[in-house]
């Protein structure tokens, strides 16, 4: 992901860096973390839709994914259950001909939707790191990202102030 | 023969390594005649078959008494599955039975139970394991500023938002072409554009504008990678910033069609009404008044406004009434009885 370098607003530069040095103390004692300098990436919503063909093993995943949520101390939104889709055909039953026989198969798809807001970087690649890799097998999890950012520098002013006068070239029609 | 016998061990099995060794036949049949202990599958089959000819009970393994017996009731689980580990009867002390019943009859019981192994289960994220992860794991979280709380500040200090979709499934390959596309939304009142820069890019931008939201969208997905395509969207959005700042020469050739909104100074709706205007002072032979006294008047005023609301907003019954009160008052004409 491309990190910015530009510094925060000033208004936030107080909160974020004595957030940071408020807990250095305490991570200092823990040798695997490790502090670097780059702005946290700010996500205003993180939503996890889980995919499945076995609901009580989505309704288990879910109970998981909410007690781990709320340990680490991320805000849930909401958790809803949209419908289940079935996707349903007929094939032929026999080999060679018998056409009036048939056999029909369906595939159901179990859906679950976490909704988290306000997680930062680093605590959002924890909690899906920690939750992809507890995923059981044969589901499936889409994670939609919404991170929020500033204007960059280059769009605060229009260019055309600063630039030189340059000679304006006929216009070709 | 014995060269190939290595591979042949790992693939096919004793059953078949016993049957093929032609060369070694006495000495396998010595083998599982006298040693029972090899330690295979094939090895107890034969000691099965065998069995129903009157074999001695020595031969036939006792088992040992299951994990579950020596388990204390406040032992510590995440000792007894700590990962993910398929269900094993002999660890897991409770009766659990699974299955579909016989007729007057109950599921099957745990041992041997193929549907318990099949199903994936949760014994390794108990909720007290899951409170000693997250007890490891929380140092490596950091806190959400505490100053944006609401949507509203969130909106106000980071207007851009980035969207962006990761894909997680079992399959041949981790990756997912659907996870390149790249979504940046905007609201245009958060940059900083003048009236004429924001037509102009409302019109260069078309339909990627929201007019209720007031949000521009902008979806990349014609590179490659996710960070190409953020890294074109942010381009986009430049270029269009600094694009619609400029003014061509052919702008000035904007017909009334291409307004986005009604302007009532230079419209025909002006002219029909100064001109009727200024025939009524004709004919009452009044002081002759010139074209800005009668723009600055009040009635006029209230005319141009009526007129404004009713074509940018369309026709409500406000706008409608105040429409017939300022023409009423522009033409001195009183309601008919």
């Amino acid at each position: 992901m491309g990190r910015q370098c530009f510094l925060p607003n000033n208004d936030f530069m107080g909160v974020r860096l004595a957030g940071i040095h408020a807990d250095t103390q305490e991570r200092r004692t823990n040798p695997l973390v490790s502090i670097s300098d780059e702005p946290e990436t700010l996500y205003k919503r993180l939503s996890l839709l889980v995919k499945g063909h076995d609901k009580t093993v989505l309704d288990s995943y879910e109970y998981f994914a909410v007690l781990a949520a709320k340990e680490l101390g991320i805000s849930i939104e909401k958790v809803h259950r949209p419908p289940k889709k079935i996707e349903r055909f007929t094939l032929l039953k026999s080999v060679h001909i018998y056409k009036k026989h048939r056999v029909q198969y369906e595939m159901r798809t179990h859906y679950i939707c976490l909704e988290l807001k306000h997680l930062t970087g680093s605590t959002a690649a924890v909690y899906l790191e920690y939750v992809q890799r507890n995923l059981p097998e044969g589901v499936a999890m889409e994670i939609k990202k919404t991170k929020i950012e500033t204007i960059p520098e280059h769009i605060q002013k229009p260019v055309w102030d600063t630039l030189p006068e340059v000679e304006e070239t006929q216009v070709k029609s | 023969m014995v060269a190939v016998s290595g591979p042949l061990l790992a693939v096919a099995g004793y059953w078949a390594l016993l049957s093929r060794c032609g060369g070694r036949a006495r000495a396998a049949a010595a083998a599982y005649s006298s040693v029972p202990a090899v330690s295979s599958r094939g090895g107890k089959q034969k000691e099965a078959s065998t069995r129903r000819t009157s074999r001695p009970s020595q031969l036939i393994r006792s088992h040992a008494p299951p994990r579950t017996e020596r388990m204390a009731v406040d032992q510590d689980w995440s000792s007894v599955y700590p990962t993910a580990a398929a269900f094993k009867p002999a660890s897991v002390p409770l009766p659990i039975r699974m299955g579909y019943p016989v007729k007057r009859g109950v599921p099957l019981p745990k041992e041997g139970n193929l549907e318990l192994i099949k199903i994936p289960n949760f014994l390794h994220l108990t909720p007290p394991a899951i409170k000693k992860h997250c007890a490891a794991l929380k140092d490596f979280c950091t806190e959400w500023p505490s100053a944006l709380d609401s949507d509203e500040k969130c909106e106000q200090h980071f207007p851009i938002e980035v969207e962006t979709v990761d894909y997680v499934s079992a399959g041949t390959s981790i990756r997912n072409p659907k996870a390149r596309v790249v979504t940046l939304r905007v609201k245009l009142s958060n940059l900083n554009l003048d009236d004429h820069a924001k037509k102009k890019l409302i019109k260069l931008v078309g339909e990627r504008y929201c007019k209720d939201t007031d949000m521009l969208t902008i979806t990349t997905d014609r590179c490659p990678l996710r960070r190409q395509n953020y890294d074109y969207g942010i381009h986009l959005l430049t270029v269009l910033y600094h694009e619609s700042w400029k003014t061509e020469m052919w702008e000035s050739e904007k017909t009334e069609k291409d307004m986005e909104e009604y302007i009532w100074e230079n419209s025909c709706s002006q002219k029909n009404a100064l001109d009727t205007l200024l025939r009524i002072k004709a004919s009452e032979n009044a002081s002759n008044v010139t074209k800005e006294e009668l723009l600055a008047s009040e009635v006029v005023k209230n005319y141009r406004n009526s007129v404004v609301a009713l074509k940018n907003e369309g026709e409500t019954e406000n706008n409608m009434s105040q429409y017939k009160e300022s023409v009423k008052k522009l033409l001195n004409i009183q309601a008919l009885p």
